[in-house]
């Protein structure tokens, strides 16, 4: 009777050329490029504005979109209406509501957002709970809240690659006016940009952002691609686009680094990812402070 | 007969059930400079607000230039309170002043070379060319309140509203702000709300007392009734900080 091999006995070295002809390595190494992208753009607008908190409530309002999903699929037997879409018209809904003017009036947008953010995830609960899992093959809690590259398809990146264009060619379009938007409202009013319907724009672009993200990292960790990389890029510029590039650029390396960790020691690739972008995160910080100190140029 | 600047008759206003403001009306007249003071919670603020046409009055009438809020918000420069403002917001000044040239209706404004030569001018008036490409962190309170009369200013408005110019700045300051909006004052009227009693007196035209009603008086004069209706306490103490004037005698309650 031998003993059971464990895996990195096996291998001295992993074997990357091997690693990357797979298919599904590809699309994983494709949809983080992509997401981090996005999360570059919309990440920061959503630390410039500060409305990290209305990105989590939309993250977390789409578990109930994902529950509703399988559930609508196990009843009704169509199986087009999958997590995604049920992600998405939950997330965009939860943004109409942000953004909504009568419900502003009447509530504190960070209730309405609390508000949304617990129900969303009871609603998932509940749901996926009804499914009939005989019916329609769910995944896991783990998997939804904190990701699975290896679920991405090819479909899955035609579609995210579309979305990025779409949402690049947004943000050009109203660079300007979401600038005057986020930087003062008042003023935005006066020189006659709608101020609801540009917050609600950027809200549901958050929401689109956060439905492409999720699917990789993850509902809890979305939050962690849209804040650090542009977090981390703003305290080494003041000037948005540099900010944006610069978001894009760390978060492409930092969250490509996560996922070659995650391989290479067998860790989830979600928790790797953000793991990576928080360390770097505390050593940029820890860097800056020095420099502004005078310790080191 | 030519359209006031602004004409507010009879403006009942508030929050909910909370009335703020009552039986208010006054004038903005061609070349107005005119400050209104009142203490905090007087409703300043949100009379500023229904000139912008953030909250509607529950009765009376705001018109500008003859025209409703929404029409004529294209006559009127803003200056917000410096405070309102998060200074590592990342922008530059030149970006700022060309937001005060946004004022074409549309989905999509072009700023082409007139908006440039707009910012260019607005800058020089109030001789911040120098401060273009700093950041709102780089800037002082002094330099951040003249980026924003230049934001204001690049719109080219028939009214400029200002709030609370010269909060928190050093003498010298204030008195530049206040020789920049005398030079401007020539082509445009002028509003501004204020707790700077010492300065307002001796720089603008016409002071109004607002604590939920309001009392105008034709000159630069604070006078008893408007210390009654807004402080209700020594006047001895405000009028200090006022050069030639006299407050006629009166009795506190």
């Amino acid at each position: 009777m031998g003993y059971p091999t464990v895996p990195w006995e096996s291998m001295t070295m992993t074997d990357w050329s091997m690693i990357l002809s797979i298919s599904l390595i590809q699309n994983m190494f494709y949809a983080t490029l992509m997401a981090s992208i996005l999360c570059g753009i919309i990440g920061t607008y959503v630390v410039i504005k500060r409305i990290v908190f209305v990105s989590g409530g939309i993250a977390h309002a789409t578990f109930g979109g994902v529950g509703f999903a399988y559930y609508v699929q196990s009843v009704l037997l169509v199986s087009w209406f999958d997590p995604m879409i049920g992600a998405m018209v939950f997330a965009v809904g939860a943004a109409l509501i942000i953004g909504s003017p009568r419900v502003n009036q009447r509530l504190r947008d960070d209730s309405t957002i609390g508000v949304l953010w617990v129900v969303g995830m009871a609603l998932g609960v509940l749901f996926i709970n009804l499914t009939d899992h005989s019916v329609v093959q769910v995944r896991s809690y783990e998997s939804i809240l904190f990701g699975n590259v290896l679920l991405v398809s090819t479909q899955d990146l035609q579609i995210m690659a579309i979305m990025i264009v779409v949402i690049l060619a947004v943000v050009a379009f109203l660079y300007r006016d979401l600038q005057i938007v986020t930087f003062d409202e008042a003023h935005a009013r006066i020189t006659g940009i709608n101020v609801t319907l540009m917050n609600t724009l950027l809200y549901v672009l958050v929401a689109i952002t956060c439905v492409f993200v999720m699917n990789i990292v993850g509902i809890v960790l979305v939050i962690a691609l849209l804040t650090m990389p542009a977090a981390l890029a703003s305290m080494f510029s003041n000037d948005m686009r540099k900010i944006m590039g610069l978001a894009i650029v760390s978060a492409t390396i930092l969250s490509l680094l996560g996922l070659v960790l995650a391989i290479e020691f067998d860790i989830p690739p979600g928790a790797s990812i953000v793991l990576t972008l928080g360390v770097f995160f505390m050593i940029s910080m820890g860097i800056k402070t020095l420099h502004e100190k005078g310790y080191i140029s | 007969m030519e359209k006031l600047p602004i004409e507010i008759r009879n403006l009942k206003a508030g929050y909910g059930q909370t009335v703020v403001l009552e039986d208010v009306s006054m004038d903005l007249e061609h070349n107005d400079f005119l400050a209104i003071i009142g203490p905090n919670g007087g409703g300043k603020t949100t009379l500023l607000k229904l000139i912008l046409g953030i909250i509607k009055p529950m009765e009376g009438s705001i018109k500008i230039f003859g025209k409703d809020v929404e029409d004529g918000l294209r006559h009127i420069g803003y200056v917000p309170q410096k405070g309102n403002f998060d200074n590592r917001f990342p922008i530059t000044v030149y970006d700022v002043v060309l937001m005060g040239t946004r004022n074409t209706k549309g989905l999509r404004p072009v700023y082409g070379p007139e908006s440039h030569e707009k910012v260019k001018e607005a800058m020089e008036t109030v001789s911040i060319t120098d401060l273009a490409k700093k950041t709102l962190a780089d800037l002082s309170g002094g330099q951040l309140q003249r980026a924003l009369l230049a934001r204001a200013l690049a719109g080219e408005p028939d009214i400029l509203l200002l709030d609370e110019p010269t909060a928190s700045l050093d003498p010298q300051m204030k008195d530049c702000i206040y020789d920049s909006l005398k030079r401007i004052n020539k082509d445009v009227s002028i509003l501004i709300v204020t707790h700077d009693i010492g300065v307002v007196s001796s720089q603008v035209k016409r002071i109004a007392c607002l604590n939920r009603r309001i009392i105008v008086h034709d000159e630069p004069l604070i006078t008893p009734d408007m210390m009654n209706l807004g402080y209700h306490c020594p006047v001895e103490l405000l009028a200090h900080g006022i050069p030639h004037r006299t407050l006629g005698e009166h009795d506190h309650d």
